[in-house]
């Protein structure tokens, strides 16, 4: 049984204790192998011991926490009508600043400016924070 | 309630219901997130993030997966991202978190928590999903989104950690 390797007799022979397939091969091999029959009495109480525990339970009733997160207004229950309307306001600022022969002055140019400073403001958002959570999707 | 008439009503935005899903599944959570991140206040809160999680996104319901099967993606992300911020330092639980069957000493049960806690969050997971909540390889894969030979891997690895951190107490060596 040289083509096997002990590692993937103690893999193969802890699945099968699993409930996974067999190969037959795997007998033979630890029947002559010392390595492999000293790791699979420590896998096997190893596994015994385990199955002897569970994690305690916790009886800590979590659903008032989770109601006070879930009532607080989410981003997308503001709705897209305000961003419409701020859409609408930069439009006809351009429009009018299209107008020709008309010199809007500097208060005019700083509009748009404040229109977004006064979004984030009403998002509750700072443009300015840098993000540090990382999204794991393993 | 089936859990089906819960979503479909939460979707339509009754948060009041929300409570039967919370109600059922809080403490399968807990104890995954326990698995993850072996702090029970951290799992705690991170149960609890995923709950508020869950309930944004639940218009977005898979309706082919069930609902923890749904839930417990975006409980991960939530134990995972924990862990990024958690400094190394932090550690165990002073409480034991693993509650044992008659015939085991809370010396053997502490001695198997700290292994545990030796391991990686992911080889933590896959050994307790095995073990404590009995899952078959196939389900571990169906869980974990990942293929089966990775879960045989995973497995064995975890085993082989656990093997050697307690070999010299709780395994006792054999003779050859």
């Amino acid at each position: 049984m040289n083509d096997l390797s002990c590692e993937d007799v103690l893999m193969a022979q802890m699945a099968e204790g699993d409930g996974q397939e067999t190969r037959e091969q795997l007998a033979a091999h630890i029947a002559r192998c010392a390595n492999c029959q000293r790791d699979l009495k420590q896998l096997q109480t190893l596994d015994h011991l385990l199955r002897g525990h569970t994690f305690s339970e916790s009886n800590l009733d979590l659903w008032p926490a989770v109601e006070k997160g879930i009532a607080k207004p989410t981003r997308s229950a503001l709705g897209w009508r305000p961003f419409a309307l701020i859409g609408l306001l930069l439009l006809v600022h351009k429009l009018l600043e299209m107008l020709p022969a008309r010199d809007p002055g500097m208060t005019f140019k700083l509009v748009p400016l404040i229109i977004v400073a006064l979004l984030f403001v009403f998002i509750k958002e700072n443009p300015f924070r840098i993000n540090t959570e990382l999204v794991l999707e393993r | 309630m089936e859990d089906a008439e819960a979503i479909k009503r939460c979707q339509q935005g009754d948060r009041e219901v929300f409570r039967h899903l919370v109600d059922r599944y809080q403490k399968r959570a807990v104890a995954h997130a326990t698995a993850i991140l072996f702090n029970r206040s951290d799992a705690e809160d991170a149960v609890q993030e995923a709950f508020v999680d869950a309930f944004k996104a639940i218009r977005t319901f898979d309706t082919s997966r069930t609902f923890y099967q749904w839930f417990y993606v975006l409980l991960r992300n939530r134990c995972y991202k924990m862990t990024a911020r958690r400094r190394p330092t932090e550690s165990l639980d002073a409480a034991l978190l693993l509650a044992s069957q008659p015939g085991m000493s809370a010396e053997t049960t502490l001695g198997l928590e700290k292994a545990l806690h030796s391991l990686t969050c992911e080889e933590r997971e896959i050994v307790c999903l095995k073990y404590f909540d009995g899952l078959s390889y196939d389900e571990l894969a169906t869980h974990l989104q990942i293929p089966r030979g990775t879960v045989m891997s995973r497995l064995f690895n975890a085993r082989r950690r656990l093997q050697r951190k307690l070999s010299g107490t709780l395994v006792p060596e054999q003779e050859v």
